[in-house]
């Protein structure tokens, strides 16, 4: 996807640097205050100056707590609340996000931590789908265009992290936001309507405990950089060398 | 015998003539009714909107899958935030019910649609945010009718909860 249109780059800084001139307020020699992260224009193109990422501190993320989950259903319209997939067994459902319990062995330590598409910077869903409808976008976000999607699930067996579901039955009254339908595979897609709109995925607006943090990986002055370069994370599975961009603290 | 026969005949004459009188309408199958739709005009000219409105819609769903671009001008959600008649219930028709612009026309056209296998088949409508005109104001509404019974109601409904929550 490395040769995507890329809108004009000096242009795109020029208006950076007027916005910043004019609207945000600097509390420090090269530190700018905005309310939330800067929206990208409508009409612009995603590039790849931008890696979005979550950190997950499992640290904060409580046992028993689905509120990610809740609030993904609902964002996206899936699981219980859309009243479809009735015929559909457990194992059958869509499942953006779950909650995984830990458990040591040895102390018997329990924790747990939300478990979704990782947004591989390799993703082998994308490697394998025979279609190109698994594809990353420029911005690191790992997506399926349903539109040319045939249904085929290798993209299913070959995520490691068990995060994709294919969709058995006929659905009504999707949400406008996440088109879903039968026949097509779909995950995780870190709320890609709302982070475009320069908002928050919903999994992080709902958390209690404030256990996940989202943001811009390649920005060095975003929060999740910084935690990242200062306290220990890893990647799920990081022997397989997918360098995803969802990390977890504390496991 | 003769009579019986004629009067057999005759009844035949008039069953075909009165078959004749109901299947021959003016026009053969009836024209879609297109719903109004809001706004002054469409985003193309309506005779341009006719003819290309797959096109636009197939170059703009490939720019926002992949790119992002989130333009209104051709997205399906613009189409249907004017196309989309809102019912009295304060909700916009969906797809499965009657008098839904792009089912209408597409019946007709007998060309068969596969959006809405996916994407909502109306919009979320903003009218829904409104305390007054939610599904639950709209019954309350309805209820205000009999002031003594929305009472009950509201009474009703408190101790239930009470109970519920001891």
């Amino acid at each position: 996807m490395s040769e995507q249109k890329q809108p004009d780059q000096s242009r795109r800084d020029f208006l950076t640097k007027g916005a910043t001139a004019a609207a945000g307020l600097s509390i420090a020699p090269g530190v700018l205050l905005f309310g939330a992260v800067n929206a990208r224009p409508a009409d612009q193109a995603v590039t790849d100056q931008v890696r979005w990422g979550m950190l997950v501190d499992t640290n904060k993320c409580a046992n028993g707590c689905d509120a990610c989950v809740t609030a993904c259903k609902k964002e996206n319209g899936w699981g219980e609340q859309s009243g479809d997939e009735s015929h559909s067994n457990e194992l059958q459902k869509s499942q953006w996000i779950r909650k995984v319990e830990l458990r040591h062995k040895q102390t018997g330590f329990a924790h747990s931590l939300p478990m979704m598409c990782q947004h591989c910077e390799h993703p082998p869903c994308a490697d394998v789908c025979p279609t190109g409808a698994s594809f990353k976008r420029a911005d690191g976000i790992v997506l399926v265009d349903k539109h040319i999607c045939i249904g085929c699930r290798f993209c299913m067996m070959a995520c490691p992290y068990k995060a994709r579901s294919f969709v058995h039955e006929e659905l009504t009254h999707q949400r406008p936001n996440a088109p879903r339908g039968k026949g097509t595979v779909e995950a995780c897609t870190m709320c890609v309507g709302r982070v475009d709109a320069g908002l928050r995925p919903a999994c992080v607006e709902s958390c209690p405990s404030q256990a996940i943090l989202f943001g811009d990986l390649k920005d060095p002055n975003s929060e999740i950089s910084k935690t990242v370069a200062k306290y220990a994370s890893t990647a799920i599975r990081p022997d397989l060398g997918l360098n995803p961009g969802v990390r977890y603290q504390g496991i | 015998m003769a009579m019986n026969g004629l009067a057999r005949l005759l009844r035949l004459a008039a069953g075909a003539a009165l078959v004749l009188t109901l299947s021959a309408p003016a026009s053969a199958v009836p024209l879609p009714e297109i719903p109004e739709a809001k706004g002054e005009h469409c985003v193309e000219d309506p005779a341009v909107m006719r003819k290309k409105h797959m096109d636009y819609l197939k170059h703009q769903r490939d720019e926002t899958m992949h790119q992002g671009i989130r333009t209104t001008k051709y997205s399906l959600k613009q189409c249907l935030e004017c196309h989309a008649p809102v019912k009295e219930s304060g909700q916009a028709v969906a797809q499965e019910e009657s008098g839904h612009f792009c089912k209408n026309c597409h019946v007709y056209a007998g060309v068969k649609i596969d959006c809405f296998e996916c994407h909502a088949t109306r919009p979320e409508g903003n009218a829904n945010f409104h305390p007054m005109v939610t599904p639950g104001g709209v019954s309350l509404n309805k209820a205000r009718d009999d002031s003594g019974a929305l009472l009950n109601r509201v009474a009703a409904a408190h101790s239930e909860q009470a109970g519920a929550n001891q």
